[in-house]
C-alpha cells in the first residue's frame, strides 16, 4: 500500500498580509510560510493508515524552500520518503496549475491513495484533490474525516462530512484521491530534536516542472477586507445601559 | 497524584518504569521545586527525573496532553507560546508613553531589558511592562530591548517540561542575538527567564550578569525613594515565585521594595519564602489548566489566594507575570473579588512614583 500526501506551503495569517505593488499579489518578502492546516491533517490520516496497514507514506512538499522544512517534519513524524516540488510563489494559489504539475509524479509513483487537504488557505479556485483526480482519472471524495481500507487494498471506505455537519459513508475503488477535512485525531507533535535530526539527514527527490503546464485562474486584484460596521459599546451602569438599549431598539423599530 | 516523587523513585528502583509512564503524575508536576529543595540527598527530581520521563513520552508521542503540545508547537514556530507574530513582540512600546529603544544589531546600552513573552504579548501583563518602562525612564537608566529578535528563553529545560530540542533551538537563537549587542547587564521581568539565564545559559557558555527587576530596583532604593510621590495605604502580602525564590534563593529584594513604598504594611502568609506554595503555573502547567483542574481537588492558585485573603491583606503582590492572570482567575472562582487584588510589584512602585494612575491596573 503506497500513500502520497501533498503538503502545500501557504501564507501564515498570524503575520499581517501585505499587498504587493502590482495590487494583485501578496508581497512575498512579508509572507511567512506555513504548511496548510488541512494538509497537516492529511499527513496525520496517512500516518494513522500507515500504522494500520503497514503502508509507506511519501510526503510531497509543494512551495519554496520552506517546503523542505515541512518535509523534514513529516519524515520526523513517520513519513518514509520525501519529494520536493518547487513552485514559484506567484503560482501557488492556482490549483489547476498545481494539479497539472503534480499529476505526472502522482501517476508514475503508483500510489494507491493520494491525500491532501480539502482546501488551502491561498487557493484561488476548486480544491486540488478533485482536480488531481480528474487528471489521473481516478475516484475522488472530498470532506473526508476518516478512512478505512480493505485489507486487499482494492477499496477505501471514507466518512465524508456534508454541509450542516451531516455525515455520510462512501466507498471508492483504489487508487483514489481524498480531500481531507480533518484527521481522526489532531496532528501529532514531534519533538524539535527529531525534526532537527531529520533536517540534517533528509534526502529529498526534487521534481522539476513538467514541460506542459495548464494554467488556471489569476487574481486580478487583491483588496484588504474592511469592517462594514463597528460594534458599539454602551457605557454606564445597568440602568443607563438598559435605557440606551430601549432607545436604540425603538429607533430601529424593533420594539 | 497517583505517584508522589518518593513513589516515583521507588517504582524506578523496582524496575517498574512502564507504570510511571502510564502515570498522570508526570503531567501534574508544576515545577515548584519543593521536592528537589527538600530532598535530603539532592536528587534533581524536577528538572532531571520528571523532565526525563516527559522527554521520553514526548519522543514516543504517547500520553502527552494536547494543550502542552500546542504550546510547544507555537513556541517552536513563533518564539512565544501564544502563537502571536514574532514581529509584534514590541508592539506594546507604542502605548508605553515613554521611549523604549529597540537595540538592533551592533547597538549598545548599559542595560538590556529582556521583556519576556507574557510581558510583551499578554494584554493584562503589558500594563505592568509599561509601568516598569516608565520606572526605568524615571531612573534615567540607559536601556534597550531586543524587540522582534527576542524569543522565549526556553525555561523548558530548567523546569520539567522535557522539550529539550526546543530549548536548544531557542537558546541558539537568543545567544546569537545577545552576542550581536553590547550591554553590561541583563534585566528580566519574568522569573522563568531569570532562571533560564542564571542556570542554563551560563552553563552552556553564555554567562550574563542578570537580575530580576525586583533585584534591580532593590539595589536602587535610595534613588527611587527620592522620586516617591504618593502612598499606597494597604495591607500587602507577598507571594514568592518559585523561580526566583526556591530556585534562585531571592527572598529579600521583593520584600525590601514593598517595604519601601510608603503606606504599605507587609504581612506574611503562613507558607512563605522557601515554603511558599506555587501558583501552579510552572513546568508547562500554565498550558495544562484544564488537565490539572480535572485531576485535583483544589487547584494551587485557589489555595494560594485563599491563604493570601486569610492574612487580611488587600493586595497580593507578585513578582511574576504568569501569576497575574492565574491569581486573578482564582480570586474570581474563590469568591474573593473586591477583597483581594493581585498586583505586580513594578506596577505598585510605578504608582507610588506617580507614573501610572490609580490603584487599578
Amino acid at each position: 500500500m503506497k500513500i502520497a500526501v501533498i503538503l502545500r506551503q501557504v501564507p501564515d495569517v498570524v503575520e499581517e498580509l501585505v499587498i504587493a505593488e502590482d495590487g494583485r499579489s501578496l508581497a512575498e518578502d512579508e509572507v511567512m510560510d506555513i504548511t496548510n492546516e488541512a494538509d497537516e491533517h492529511a499527513l496525520e490520516e496517512a500516518l494513522i493508515l500507515k500504522a494500520r496497514h503497514a503502508a509507506t507514506v511519501t510526503a510531497v512538499g509543494v512551495g519554496g524552500n520552506e517546503a523542505k522544512d515541512a518535509l523534514a517534519a513529516a519524515v520526523a513524524k513517520g513519513a518514509d520518503d520525501a519529494i520536493f516540488v518547487p513552485i514559484p510563489f506567484k503560482h501557488r494559489g492556482d490549483n489547476v496549475r498545481l494539479a497539472s504539475v503534480l499529476s505526472p509524479a502522482m501517476k508514475s509513483g503508483g500510489y494507491d491513495l493520494i491525500l491532501t487537504g480539502i482546501w488551502a488557505a491561498d487557493q484561488l479556485d476548486a480544491g486540488l484533490a478533485g482536480l488531481l483526480s480528474m487528471r489521473l482519472s481516478i475516484p475522488y471524495v472530498g470532506g473526508v474525516t476518516s478512512i478505512s481500507l480493505e485489507p486487499d487494498g482494492t477499496k477505501g471506505i471514507v466518512r465524508k462530512e456534508f454541509p450542516g455537519g451531516r455525515l455520510g459513508v462512501m466507498e471508492t475503488s483504489l487508487p483514489a484521491v481524498y480531500g481531507i477535512q480533518s484527521a481522526e485525531q489532531p496532528p501529532r507533535y514531534v519533538p524539535v530534536s527529531r525534526v532537527v535530526q531529520a533536517k540534517r539527514t533528509l534526502r529529498v527527490k526534487e521534481q522539476s516542472e513538467p514541460p506542459e503546464v495548464v494554467v488556471g485562474m489569476r487574481a486580478a486584484k487583491l483588496i484588504k477586507s474592511s469592517s462594514a460596521a463597528k460594534a458599539e459599546m454602551l457605557p454606564g451602569d445597568a440602568t443607563q445601559v438598559a435605557e440606551q438599549l430601549v432607545r436604540i431598539l425603538r429607533e430601529r423599530g424593533i420594539a | 497524584m497517583d505517584y508522589t516523587p518518593r513513589k516515583m523513585i521507588s517504582a524506578l528502583r523496582a524496575g517498574r518504569v512502564d507504570d510511571l509512564y502510564r502515570s498522570e503524575a508526570i503531567w501534574l508536576c508544576v515545577s515548584c521545586f519543593n521536592c528537589s529543595y527538600r530532598c535530603p540527598v539532592g536528587v534533581p527530581i524536577t528538572d532531571r527525573l520528571i523532565a526525563g520521563l516527559r522527554e521520553e513520552l514526548l519522543g514516543r508521542g504517547v500520553g502527552v496532553p494536547a494543550e502542552l503540545q500546542a504550546a510547544f508547537e507555537r513556541t517552536s514556530r513563533y518564539g512565544n507560546p501564544f502563537g502571536e507574530s514574532a514581529r509584534k513582540r514590541d508592539a506594546w512600546t507604542k502605548d508605553a508613553g515613554v521611549d523604549v529603544p529597540v537595540l538592533h544589531e551592533g547597538e549598545s546600552a548599559e542595560v538590556l531589558w529582556w521583556v519576556g513573552c507574557f510581558g510583551s504579548y499578554n494584554k493584562r501583563n503589558q500594563k505592568d511592562t509599561i509601568a516598569l518602562a516608565r520606572i526605568l525612564r524615571a531612573l534615567d537608566i540607559d536601556f534597550g530591548i531586543l524587540g522582534a529578535d527576542e524569543r522565549c528563553t526556553g525555561d523548558l529545560r530548567c523546569t520539567s517540561q522535557g522539550e529539550e530540542g526546543l530549548f536548544d533551538v531557542l537558546y541558539q537563537h537568543n545567544a546569537e542575538q545577545l552576542g550581536k549587542r553590547k550591554f553590561k547587564e541583563v534585566l528580566v521581568g519574568d522569573p522563568h527567564a531569570f532562571n533560564a539565564f542564571n542556570k542554563e545559559y551560563r552553563r552552556l557558555g553564555t554567562p550574563l550578569d542578570v537580575s530580576h527587576y525586583t533585584q534591580f530596583l532593590a539595589s536602587r532604593i535610595p534613588e527611587i525613594k527620592r522620586l516617591i510621590k504618593k502612598e499606597i495605604t494597604a495591607k500587602v502580602t507577598y507571594h514568592d515565585a518559585c523561580c526566583i525564590g526556591r530556585r534562585n534563593g531571592e527572598y529579600e529584594a521583593p520584600r525590601a521594595i514593598l517595604e519601601m513604598i510608603p503606606g504599605v504594611r507587609l504581612v506574611e502568609m503562613p507558607r512563605n519564602r522557601e515554603n511558599a506554595l506555587c501558583c501552579g503555573g510552572g513546568g508547562g502547567a500554565n498550558w495544562l489548566d484544564s488537565y490539572i483542574w480535572q485531576r485535583t481537588r483544589v487547584p494551587l492558585p485557589m489555595q494560594r489566594v485563599q491563604e493570601a485573603a486569610k492574612t487580611g491583606a488587600q493586595i497580593l503582590a507578585i513578582p511574576c507575570p504568569l501569576e497575574v492572570p492565574r491569581f486573578e482567575d482564582a480570586i474570581k472562582t474563590s469568591g474573593l473579588e473586591g477583597r483581594l487584588q493581585v498586583r505586580e510589584i513594578s506596577h505598585m512602585v510605578a504608582e507610588a512614583m506617580g507614573l501610572v494612575g490609580g490603584s487599578q491596573p
